[in-house]
């Protein structure tokens, strides 16, 4: 079962088989889940991204065509229109809801914690950054950036040409580093810190 | 190299190709130009910080309480009839559609049924009310023909056959100039004047009060040979020729001489 490509869990998952379902949930749900958060800077609104996209792909997955791209660039589209939609409806909570709370847990766990500090602090100005970002080049940036896509995957996720991706990004990568400039300027001690680690 | 051809090898290479260049050309201008070096430290402080956000959130997934919630609604609903949900969505729709227009249907039926008996009840109420007077005119209609009978040579069914013609030119004039009449008796026309000069003694057939006499009211001529003989000693006198306007009641309204 876990050799099975994403295509023939779908096939079998749709004709009733629990066990392909359960395989190709657990495959791919990480990285919806991921996008859904790097979007939406809300573990909450993740999770009902995440339940949603597979209870899609349960209903509607017949309508997936394999030759028009990869089953994980489906899920990654349908993720988009579920954080849209949740965004818009859950905007104002998602908004109040910061990452650094949400990822408060983790920097308990840091070895240094001075390091752990300082790598969270300017960690949480690049999330606040992208979450600032305009949606079109957010998702760029969280495809690409984030989930490590290629070109021509976040192209067939979002549904664009790879040229836009590519422009998309570089303007995005401009935002974001004058945005960070800013951040780090206002908080002392920051930029030294992460310009020793670009020298490094 | 110069600051567009940095930009032309640069632009395209992804975040993490940047952290690290290779390209001792690209090196080299960064270090030359303030411009570009400084654009190649912000990507590079970017990328950094892009992979400790992403280091952060790459053991992030969805709780088990979303597989359970998942594997729950696999298992609730029949996987059978997951499938055609456009179709388990659009039925009731349609089977509200056909009932509304079923509904609609028997309204519609219904209240053809009723205009129908409306329009059915009418005409029996105007059919019941032409019916009387008919049967009335009808006995009425042979009186003068009796009193033909009676008092002429001839038949009416003779009269009528022989002078069809003059009867029809007669209802035609009668069209055209309607009697008027306004009295018990009516006035001659210019014929039976002329005739009524030449005679001694005129004598006219008596006609019964009526009512005035239009165009449009149903009535019929009928050309008939009025006794003469009765209203002078003379036996050999030719029977008068007259065109008798009768009504719809059988009544007499007016008479022509015409010879």
């Amino acid at each position: 079962m876990l050799n099975l490509t994403d295509e023939q869990l779908l096939a079998q998952a749709l004709a009733g088989d629990e066990d392909a379902f359960t395989v190709l949930y657990r495959r791919r749900q990480g990285p919806v889940f991921r996008f859904a958060l790097h979007m939406s800077g809300s573990s909450h609104v993740a999770e009902e991204v995440t339940q949603d996209v597979f209870v899609f792909l349960l209903q509607r997955g017949r309508d997936f065509d394999p030759s028009r791209g990869a089953l994980g660039a489906y899920l990654f589209g349908v993720a988009r229109n579920f954080v849209r939609r949740a965004l818009e409806r859950n905007y104002s909570e998602a908004m109040l809801h910061s990452p650094a709370d949400d990822e408060a847990q983790a920097l308990v766990t840091e070895d240094d914690p001075a390091d752990g500090i300082a790598r969270h602090q300017t960690s949480t100005a690049l999330w606040k950054a992208v979450l600032s970002l305009p949606q079109h080049y957010r998702e760029v940036v969280v495809l690409c950036d984030l989930q490590e896509l290629s070109y021509a995957q976040a192209a067939e996720a979002l549904g664009c040409a790879i040229g836009t991706i590519r422009s998309r990004l570089h303007r995005a990568h401009d935002m974001l580093g004058k945005k960070l400039q800013h951040s780090a300027a206002a908080a002392p001690g920051g930029v030294s810190r992460v310009t020793a680690r670009c020298a490094s | 190299m110069r600051c567009r051809e940095f930009k032309h090898i640069a632009a395209p290479l992804t975040l993490w190709e940047l952290s690290r260049p290779r390209d001792e050309q690209v090196l080299d201008h960064a270090d030359k130009c303030s411009k570009c070096g400084g654009w190649l430290d912000r990507q590079q402080m970017l990328a950094a910080t892009m992979q400790t956000l992403q280091a952060r959130t790459a053991g992030r997934e969805a709780g088990p309480h979303v597989e359970r919630a998942l594997l729950r609604m696999f298992r609730q609903v029949p996987f059978e009839a997951m499938q055609p949900v456009a179709a388990h969505r659009s039925a009731p729709i349609a089977w509200r559609l056909s009932r509304f227009f079923e509904v609609g249907t028997y309204v519609a039926v219904a209240a053809a049924i009723v205009v129908g008996l409306f329009l059915g009840v009418r005409l029996l109420e105007q059919h019941s009310e032409t019916v009387p007077v008919q049967s009335r005119s009808a006995p009425a209609n042979t009186a003068p023909a009796q009193v033909t009978q009676a008092t002429g040579n001839a038949t009416q069914k003779e009269i009528a056959s022989s002078h069809k013609p003059h009867a029809m030119a007669a209802k035609r004039d009668l069209a055209l100039h309607p009697v008027s009449q306004s009295g018990s008796t009516r006035q001659p026309s210019p014929a039976a004047a002329s005739q009524s000069g030449d005679d001694s003694e005129p004598e006219y057939v008596a006609l019964m009060f009526c009512d005035p006499l239009s165009c449009s009211s149903d009535a019929q001529v009928v050309r008939m040979e009025l006794p003469a003989a009765a209203a002078t000693s003379d036996r050999d006198v030719q029977p008068l020729v007259a065109d008798v306007v009768v009504g719809y009641d059988g009544v007499v309204r007016a008479m022509r001489i015409v010879e």
